[in-house]
């Protein structure tokens, strides 16, 4: 090989690294608002959250070599989410919602006035809920990650997964008052209030 | 599928058998609340400062890639 042979592959090798560092960076920025999400569920505070995402994004980047291409971006993140939220953010998130009420009450959302309300209160009832059965509850219930990517992700059986999940609608139906078929009749303001949400909000 | 029913149930879960019963309108309405506050945040507009971090640390990995590759020439 000629020294000029050696400089090309090099350069050829160079855009190989850039063009992969170019696609890993595409993939973040796509899972942002996702990770966000997740961490503003997780720790009750979107301030909190915010930094719980800054810091995923920050172990991920140096840990990209981890990713393994082809199996799913979102898990791998809201692993690297999941694990930095309860070594580091766990106290944290418990004082600010001590000293500052929850993101429940505070948050600004993007739906009409009326859902907002409706919104407020079922956060304030997820956020009630133990960590560990939230948290599932939102990965399989919002986030689109299946129930193996969820067992995956936490660290435990498919069938812990289910009870949880199981566990913590039962909670919500309660907390929300919503526990029998006739509390769902169009008479009961907390159900026709769910109701609302719904369809306003979900894939506007 | 017998693996995943063997793996059902949780040991430490005696609630297991009165969860599995729940209305389907409750579940769906949960359901529903429950991707109305997820996409609420989802839908939220993104800080730049996150785009600016990526930006940088792409930056940093591409100054550090030309060094070295200066140096290997």
């Amino acid at each position: 090989m000629s020294p000029s042979d050696t400089a090309l592959a090099g350069r050829t090798e160079t855009l190989a690294q850039e063009r992969r560092t170019e696609d890993f960076k595409d993939g973040l920025i796509r899972e942002i608002p996702n990770l966000r999400a997740f961490a503003a569920s997780l720790s009750g505070s979107i301030q909190l959250a915010d930094d719980l995402v800054q810091d995923t994004l920050l172990k991920a980047w140096g840990n990209s070599d981890k990713f393994e291409p082809g199996t799913s971006l979102r898990a791998w993140l809201f692993t690297i989410l999941r694990n930095t939220y309860y070594s580091l953010y766990r106290k944290r998130g418990r004082e600010v919602q001590d000293s500052e009420g929850t993101y429940a009450e505070r948050m600004a959302t993007h739906g009409n006035q009326e859902s907002h309300l409706d919104l407020a209160d079922f956060r304030k009832a997820l956020a009630k809920l133990p960590e560990e059965q939230r948290e599932v509850l939102i990965m399989v219930g919002a986030t689109g990650l299946s129930y193996e990517e969820a067992a995956e992700i936490c660290g435990v059986a498919i069938g812990t997964i289910k009870s949880r999940v199981n566990r913590a609608r039962t909670k919500l139906a309660e907390l929300l008052s919503i526990g029998s078929v006739d509390d769902l009749g169009p008479s009961h303001t907390n159900a026709a209030a769910m109701q609302r949400v719904g369809p306003e909000s979900v894939g506007s | 599928m017998n693996r995943l029913d063997a793996a059902m149930t949780e040991p430490d879960d005696p609630d297991e058998g009165f969860d599995l019963v729940m209305d389907p309108k409750v579940q769906e309405s949960i359901g529903r609340s429950l991707k109305a506050h997820y996409d609420d945040i989802v839908n939220a507009p993104v800080p730049d400062k996150f785009l600016v971090l990526l930006a940088q640390l792409e930056a940093t990995e591409q100054r550090v890639s030309g060094v070295s590759r200066d140096e290997s020439q």
